[in-house]
Parts: structure tokens; C-alpha cells; sequence
């Protein structure tokens, strides 16, 4: 495609070109000028320029928080998860159980992450773990409608997001450099912290951004597995929209949603540059 | 290590085993096991809501993945080489379409459209008898637009690694910038193409969030789950959760098949 | 369409079938002027089983889409509807007026029917969301058999907008195993969620209840927009959430397998779960609390608005009321339904509590739905 004149280039942009001045320009220059309007009487929007909006957003403060807590604190619990069974799939799985094996992560992701993360109602309500607990002496453990039933449907949800990139990572690794390695006496951790960890990164930095930029936006894992009580500010999004019908401030918060997210992306890849990771595999960064 | 990995499994799946299993429960509650019946699945079969919503969902995401797959590809293939500002600026849209969290997707959407058909609607209808709304028409546009981001990514990605040299061999031999896109380029970028449209389909088929705010009267299935959910969980819920599980997973293994078999042809 | 019974002309007959092949004219026009209906409809009636519920589907379309809330209706009755009218009903639920407004106002709801409460008709009217009912299309509904309390805020400037479903009361469910008693009071239920009860109590997600309901805890007007007021109440709110199991207008899974002890209850919830788990009881706070009646109303934009007048006259049908009201344990403001209801049900004091217990009560006042300091209270509370 070289060779292909400007022109020919210029008609197959054109389609993407529309569609993104369409449906994805012109709706967030919308929810841009929304957020300097006002509510009207009885909800939704109303014209004007005011910055009572973002002037209000400390209301929204301990959403923010929240997300911003339990989004990294769900990241890095499920690379933790993930990294081993990443690890053992790629390393120490024999290629004839690898597919399937394979398959079997994917398979959960495939399916509605709805309908998954509300079969943790029964498993974390009171006829579930808090009983079996209870057997075991534990008794009033409460589970469900907490930070940390919130934190078990985001590692449940997102795992699978997690172990590719990680897999893609270790799978590249050249063993014959462990081999080395043993053969020069290195103990096995050392091998792992000194050849396999370093090269894993680019995996386990994607893994992490992929989880993070979604948990970002998470809505329906807290609203399932919340109860109301852990509000991300896709929640307070949700709830400004559908509930009290207050456009104009729903748009500054979701703008501020957006500089928040890109803020910490902008940091993120910045601090990967300068650990001297390369350019990922996905193209996100 | 092993047992370790058994574990992880175990907590993947023990969740979705919960749910084909009370499927099958002949109590009214969703939470406990009573009897064995499979009226649940027939129950679900024969309600023309669940079946509808299916049917929108599969709908939806066919034609958004199949308008992205061919918007993005055409994309693609325009980026591949391309330097200066067009190029920028498309790199820079497609960044800010995938990283955009899909909440904001979607209330921006649904305002954005609220609002220009309330002002187009008032001389649209009268012209044409149409009034414009909220439906079919901007899930798919709504879908689409996120996913031809990922199938712009995923074509691209593939256009970097392919032979260059063989395509200006073809030209050099004469054959016309289509013939050689058709024979040289399309069989070379094909797993990437069919890899995006299946991305898009399963998302378009999956999400709810950007559905929940722009499907106006319009139910997928998601949207349906969610509000079943809120109404008293009964196990036909079950019953459809296992029943798309199961057809997901077949899709997903005859898409393997094809993938490899495409992929296995033009080398080798 | 016309006269039904008129023999029709052989050419005439065809250019009709042609019409209606390359759809001109509908299918019932159709059956109508050919005589087709007629004679469907006698083999219908002769043979029941030999008429499919199709072919009387034509008339009302094959569907109607149902918004309201939780636990409120008995499922029978919808199968019972889909096999009268081959219509099938799709109900969504909704936990608040303002979740019902909000759909409505965003266009393109796609619903025939909804069941808005009282206080929120007159936003309805106002903002031209709501169709004047046409009343001869639900004969069902005789307005001499209501009781005018609970179906006077159907009609705003004379104009029929909303037919009465029934009424009921927000009060206090508690599980008397867990609580060690009856809980009769808003000063019990919120002290009680920061002491005793901690992390067993619910509230709704929901501004007019559950602001409404921590005004009464400080002696306030459930109504009230006043701003120090509400201030009052979102410190009490505030202060009381982390104590709380959820927030959430759904409560009956939580209750019933004991995660939760207490939570704000509407009445028929409460006899509901009373009827199946004896030792959850249902009170009203004897602070006051709230009063309300629902309604059968039809949005402007209403696609199967037949079906919708179908659905709502099948529902005030005495005799299908009745079964509505056994299983939604509401009290129903139709003579002609308490007619027929079992004598206990209608002396039951979930139901019908005393009168001088009733009186504390308050209806829910328009200005609360449009209230922005309301609804955004209720926004900081959930997000806090």
C-alpha cells in the first residue's frame, strides 16, 4: 500500500473519520459544554455558563477516593494472581495441555460479566463463605456489600485481562537463559528476580493498564457487590444521570473522571519510560 | 505450583457452576438447590422477551462489528505508512476511543443524541414521518465506534509486521492497487481482521454499560439480565446465563478452528 | 373497521388480497372488510383451542411493556393476560420515582405502562410526559368504587391522567428473632442501625423515603425542603451509612436469608415477607412517616398504547385485582376487590393499621420530586 496516492488514503479514512466526529467528538465536546450548564427545574439540562459545576465537585470527593483506592488495590491484587498461574502456563505447562488450559481462562471472560459477578451475591451473602466460616468458628463475618466483596468481583471480573498479556510475556522467554543460569549455579529465585521477572514487564505493565483504565470506569461491579454503600464515580455518574437528572453536573464530573484517568495514565507511562520498559504489545500506550 | 493453578481455576469457575447448577433448581428462588427440573430453560426459550432481547443483542453486535471491522480495517490500511498530521490526529482519536472509560461513552452518547434530535426532530418528522430516537441505531454506532478503535489497532499492528516487498513486488508486476490488495495484502492481514471482528462482536454481545444509557427503548440481553436481577432473582435467569455461556463457548472454539485453519493455509 | 358482516364482491375480495399482500392495508383491515374476521371469530368462539392467541393478538399487538416496582404484582395474572390477549407483558422494575422521571425524561422509554406514585403525577403533567387516559377504553375502572383519598391525585385540572393500582405505607420491617421486638419508631431504626444493629439495617435508594423518613427522626415534615432541615437529615444519613448493610429499594433477598434485620419497608413487602418468615414483623414509626397511593398511567410516547389500555382494564378487573392484591399484599382502595378479599386479609393490621396510627402519616408533596437540594442530597449520601 506504498504506493497508494493520497487521495485513495484520504477515502478510507473518510468512514472512521465521520464516525468518530459523530459518536465520539461531538459527544464529549456535548458533555464539555454541559458541564459549564445548569440544571433544569425538573432535571436534565439546562443552558447558561456557570462553574457552580466543578465548584461542586468535593461533593463527589469520597467517590474519587474510592476509585482511586480500590482501582489500583484491585490492579495489583490481580496481577498478584495472575502472575503465577501466567507464569506456570507459559513455563511449566507441556504444550499438550497449554491450549486448553489456555481456553479455560478465556472462557469466564467470554461470558456476561452480569451474570458472573452476581452468582458472588450468594457466595459472599450470609448462606455462603460467612456460613461455612461460621462452622469453623468465625462467626458475623459479613462479606457481601463490602470494599472487599467489591475487590473479589473485580479480580474475579478482570482476571483473564490480566494473565494474557502476562502469558504473551513469558511465553517469548528464551529458556535455554534459565538453563544458563542453573547450569552457572544460580539459585532458582535468583534466575527468576534477575532474567524472568525483567522480561516479563512489558506483559505485567499492559496486564496492569488494561485493569486499571477499566477499573477506572467500573460501575457495575460495585452496584452488584456493593449494595449501594462502595461508590465508584461511575456510580455517582450513574446516579446523577438516573436518578437526580442533573446533566450539567454529571457532565463535570465525568469530565473530571477523564482528567483524573488521564493524569494518571500520563504518570504511569512516564514512570514505565523511565524503568526503561519498551514500547507494549498492544499498541495502548 | 500446580495446586496453586487448580485454585485459581476453581475460583474462575466455581461462580459459573453456581449458576448452571441452581439452573436447574425447581424452587421459585434463584439461591437454593430444590428438585431438578429444566422448565427454567423452557421457560426462557419460550419468553418472547428473553428471546427478543437475544435477538437484538445478536443483532447489534453483527452489524456494529461487521461496520467496524470494515471501517477499521479500510483505516488501517490508510495508517499503515502514513506520516504528518492526518496521521496524528487519527492516532490520537483511536488512543482517546479505547481509553475513554465506556460510562462516559455512553452518557455522552445518550446527551449528545437526546440533544441534536430534540433540535432535528421538529422539521426531520414533518419532512419524513421518521422521528429519530434512541434505539438499534445508536447501540450499533455507539458499539462500533469503540470497537473499530480495537480493529484499527489490531490491523495495523499486523500491516507493521507484513512483507513489504512483496507488495511493491506486486505492483512492480502490474497488478492493480486492489488486485493487490485482494491477493497479496487481504490473505496476509486476514487473522487480524477476523481476530477484530470477533473482539467486537463479543463486545458489542457482552457490554451493558453503553447500552444501559443508549438503547433507549431497545432491550439486549445484558439490559435484561440486569433488570431481572433487580426484580427477585428467579433461576430462568440462571437458565439464560448458562445457556449463553454455552453458546459463547461454542462460537469461541468454532472461531479457534477457523482461526487456525486461516492462519495455517497461506504459510506452511 | 366498517361493516363487518357485508358480503364482499369476488374481484373486490382480490383487489384486497393484493392490497394486503403488498401491505397497503393492514392485516386487520384486511380480515375486516373480507369477512375473514368474522368467520375466524365464530370458529373462535365455537372452538376456543381452534382460534390461536394470535389471531386476537392482532388487535392489541402481541406485547406491552410494563414499568414498575418491585415485588407488585402476581405473575399468574401476566400469564393469564398473554393467553386473554396473546400479548405478552415485559415488566421492568424501578426502585424510585426520580429512576422512573429520569428514564422518561431521556426519551424513548419504551414503555406502554408505568406506576407512578401520587406525588410525582403533576411533574408528569407538567412536563407534558403523560397521556389524558381515555377512559371508555377501561371500563373496568368505575371511579364510584374507589376510595377518593387514594385516587384523587389521578386527575389534575379535571383531566384523568392515572387510574389508582392501590396504596400503602412506608413503614419499618424487622426481624424479631435478630431485633428482639417490634421496632416502631425512626428514632429506634436510626439509633439503632449505629448501635445494636450495626450493618443489619437498610434503607432505600430512594430520596423521598429515605430523606423523608431521617426528617421524621429529628420531628421534621417528611415533606420538608427546607434547608436546614435537610441539613439535619444528611448529618443523620452521613452519619449512619457506614453502619448500614446496603442502600437499596430491593430488600426482601437480604431480609429473608437474614443478612439484614430491619429496613424501610413498604407495606405489602411487609406483609409479604410477614405471611412467609412470621417473626418479620411490619410497623409504622410512630413519628410519622409516609402515605402513599399508586397508579396505572401511560407515557406520551407509549408504542403499544392498545395493549397498554388492555393491560391497565385487565389489572382493575375485580376479580384479577383481588388475585393482585394476595399476592402483593397491598390494600387496595377498590370496594368492588375488598368485596372479595378474605375477611382476615382485610382486618389485617399490616394492612389497615388503626387510624390514629394512619394520621401521623403524611402524603408525599410534589415539590420533593423537582427539588434539586433533595436530589442531590440523596446523591451525596450514596456517594459519601
Amino acid at each position: 500500500m506504498a504506493m497508494t496516492p493520497s487521495r485513495a488514503r484520504g477515502l478510507l479514512l473518510t468512514p472512521a473519520g465521520l464516525w468518530y466526529a459523530a459518536l465520539l467528538l461531538l459527544p464529549l465536546a456535548v458533555v464539555l459544554i454541559f458541564s459549564f450548564g445548569e440544571r433544569s427545574p425538573i432535571g436534565g439540562y439546562a443552558p447558561g455558563f456557570t462553574f457552580a459545576q466543578y465548584a461542586n465537585l468535593p461533593a463527589r470527593f469520597a467517590a474519587f477516593r474510592n476509585t482511586l483506592t480500590l482501582a489500583p488495590i484491585g490492579t495489583l491484587a490481580a496481577l498478584l494472581i495472575a502472575y503465577p498461574l501466567a507464569y506456570f502456563l507459559a513455563v511449566k505447562v507441556t504444550p499438550k495441555w497449554k491450549t486448553l488450559l489456555l481456553v479455560l481462562v478465556i472462557v469466564p471472560f467470554w461470558t456476561s460479566i452480569l451474570i458472573r459477578s452476581y452468582a458472588w451475591i450468594f457466595l459472599l451473602g450470609g448462606k455462603g463463605i460467612p456460613a461455612l466460616l461460621a462452622h469453623l468458628g468465625l462467626e458475623d463475618i459479613r462479606l457481601l456489600n463490602t470494599p472487599f466483596a467489591v475487590l473479589v468481583g473485580i479480580v474475579y471480573g478482570y482476571l483473564p485481562l490480566m494473565v494474557f498479556p502476562i502469558y504473551v510475556a513469558l511465553e517469548k522467554l528464551d529458556k535455554r537463559l534459565l538453563e544458563a543460569s542453573a547450569d552457572l549455579g544460580t539459585p532458582p529465585w535468583r534466575s527468576f528476580l534477575q532474567i524472568t521477572l525483567p522480561l516479563s514487564m512489558p506483559g505485567v505493565l499492559t496486564g496492569c493498564m488494561l485493569v486499571f483504565i477499566l477499573l477506572m470506569g467500573e460501575f457495575l461491579i460495585p452496584a452488584i457487590l456493593g449494595g449501594g454503600k462502595v461508590f465508584f464515580v461511575g456510580n455517582a455518574l450513574v446516579d446523577l444521570f438516573l436518578q437526580s437528572r442533573n446533566w450539567a453536573f454529571g457532565s463535570a464530573v465525568a469530565v473530571a473522571l477523564v482528567v483524573v484517568m488521564l493524569v494518571v495514565v500520563a504518570l504511569y507511562s512516564r514512570a514505565v519510560k523511565r524503568f526503561g520498559a519498551t514500547r507494549d504489545d498492544t499498541g495502548l500506550m | 505450583m500446580r495446586l496453586y493453578a487448580l485454585a485459581v481455576y476453581a475460583f474462575l469457575y466455581l461462580p459459573i457452576c453456581i449458576i448452571a447448577l441452581f439452573s436447574f433448581s425447581e424452587g421459585r428462588s434463584a439461591a437454593s438447590m430444590q428438585g431438578f427440573t429444566f422448565d427454567w430453560y423452557l421457560r426462557a426459550l419460550k419468553n418472547p422477551f428473553v428471546m427478543e432481547a437475544l435477538w437484538t443483542s445478536v443483532r447489534v453486535a453483527f452489524l456494529s462489528a461487521f461496520m467496524a471491522t470494515v471501517v477499521g480495517t479500510m483505516a488501517a490500511l490508510a495508517l499503515t505508512g502514513m506520516h504528518g498530521r492526518v496521521r496524528k490526529m487519527f492516532d490520537l482519536l483511536v488512543q482517546i476511543a479505547v481509553m475513554i472509560p465506556g460510562i462516559v461513552i455512553g452518557i455522552a452518547t445518550l446527551i449528545a443524541l437526546v440533544t441534536v434530535f430534540d433540535l432535528v426532530n421538529p422539521w426531520f418528522e414533518p419532512a419524513t414521518g421518521w422521528k429519530l430516537s434512541l434505539g438499534t441505531g445508536s447501540l450499533i454506532g455507539a458499539h462500533g465506534m469503540f470497537t473499530m478503535s480495537l480493529v484499527v489497532l489490531l490491523v495495523r499492528g499486523r500491516m507493521e509486521t507484513l512483507d513489504h516487498a512483496l507488495i511493491e513486488a506486486s505492483s512492480d508486476l502490474g497488478a492493480t492497487p486492489f488486485g493487490t490488495f485482494r491477493q497479496v495484502t487481504l490473505p496476509q492481514i486476514l487473522p487480524a481482521v477476523l481476530a477484530g471482528f470477533l473482539l467486537a462482536f463479543t463486545f458489542s454481545f457482552d457490554d451493558f454499560i453503553i447500552a444501559f444509557f443508549v438503547a433507549g427503548a431497545e432491550t439486549t440481553l445484558p439490559i435484561y439480565v440486569f433488570s431481572s436481577i433487580r426484580r427477585g432473582v428467579t433461576p430462568e435467569i440462571n437458565a439464560i446465563g448458562t445457556m449463553v455461556m454455552v453458546a459463547s463457548l461454542t462460537i469461541l472454539i468454532f472461531a479457534q478452528v477457523l482461526l487456525r485453519r486461516t492462519q495455517a493455509q497461506p504459510r506452511r | 373497521m366498517k361493516d363487518d358482516n357485508k358480503p364482499i364482491s369476488r374481484k373486490a375480495f382480490m383487489q384486497e388480497l393484493r392490497s394486503y399482500r403488498n401491505g397497503s392495508i393492514t392485516r386487520r383491515h384486511f380480515m375486516g372488510v373480507t369477512g375473514l374476521g368474522t368467520a375466524m371469530a365464530v370458529m373462535g368462539g365455537t372452538m376456543p383451542a381452534f382460534l390461536p392467541s394470535r389471531a386476537r393478538a392482532q388487535e392489541i399487538g402481541d406485547r406491552v411493556v410494563l414499568a414498575t416496582w418491585p415485588n407488585y404484582h402476581d405473575p399468574a395474572n401476566f400469564d393469564k393476560f398473554a393467553e386473554m390477549t396473546g400479548a405478552y407483558s415485559q415488566v421492568n422494575v424501578f426502585g424510585s420515582n426520580e429512576e422512573m422521571l429520569a428514564k422518561i425524561q431521556a426519551g424513548g422509554s419504551g414503555w406502554d405502562v408505568f406506576v407512578p406514585t401520587n406525588y410525582a403525577i403533576p411533574t408528569y403533567v407538567d412536563a407534558d410526559l403523560i397521556e389524558p387516559l381515555d377512559l371508555s377504553k377501561i371500563p373496568n375502572y368505575d371511579a364510584a368504587a374507589f376510595d377518593p383519598r387514594f385516587a384523587e391525585a389521578g386527575t389534575i385540572n379535571g383531566t384523568v391522567y392515572a387510574v389508582p393500582k392501590n396504596w400503602g405505607t412506608t413503614g419499618i420491617a424487622f426481624n424479631s428473632d435478630k431485633t428482639g421486638g417490634v421496632v416502631d419508631s425512626w428514632k429506634t431504626f436510626f439509633d439503632g442501625a449505629r448501635d445494636q444493629f450495626d450493618g443489619r439495617v437498610m434503607v432505600h435508594d430512594y430520596q423521598l423515603t429515605t430523606i423523608g423518613n431521617a426528617l421524621v427522626y429529628h420531628g421534621f415534615s417528611f415533606n420538608s425542603v427546607d434547608p436546614a432541615e435537610l441539613a439535619q437529615a444528611e448529618k443523620l444519613l452521613i452519619d449512619v451509612k457506614p453502619h448500614l448493610y446496603a442502600i437499596s429499594s430491593d430488600y426482601q433477598p437480604a431480609m429473608r436469608n437474614g443478612d439484614a434485620w430491619l429496613t424501610m419497608c413498604w407495606t405489602g413487602d411487609g406483609k409479604q415477607m410477614h405471611t412467609d418468615i412470621p417473626e418479620i414483623g411490619f410497623a409504622l414509626g410512630k413519628e410519622g412517616g409516609e402515605i402513599w397511593s399508586d397508579y396505572y398511567a401511560i407515557p406520551k410516547d407509549a408504542p403499544h398504547k392498545e395493549a397498554a389500555y388492555a393491560l391497565i382494564n385487565f389489572l382493575l378487573d375485580p376479580e384479577v385485582n383481588k388475585a393482585e392484591a394476595l399476592a402483593h399484599g397491598y390494600p387496595v382502595a377498590d370496594s368492588r376487590t375488598n368485596a372479595m378479599l378474605p375477611e382476615e386479609l382485610l382486618n389485617d393490621p399490616i394492612l389497615y393499621p388503626a387510624a390514629e396510627e394512619l394520621d401521623a402519616l403524611e402524603f408525599g408533596a410534589a415539590v420533593t420530586l423537582t427539588d434539586p437540594n433533595r436530589a442531590e442530597l440523596m446523591a451525596r449520601f450514596k456517594s459519601a
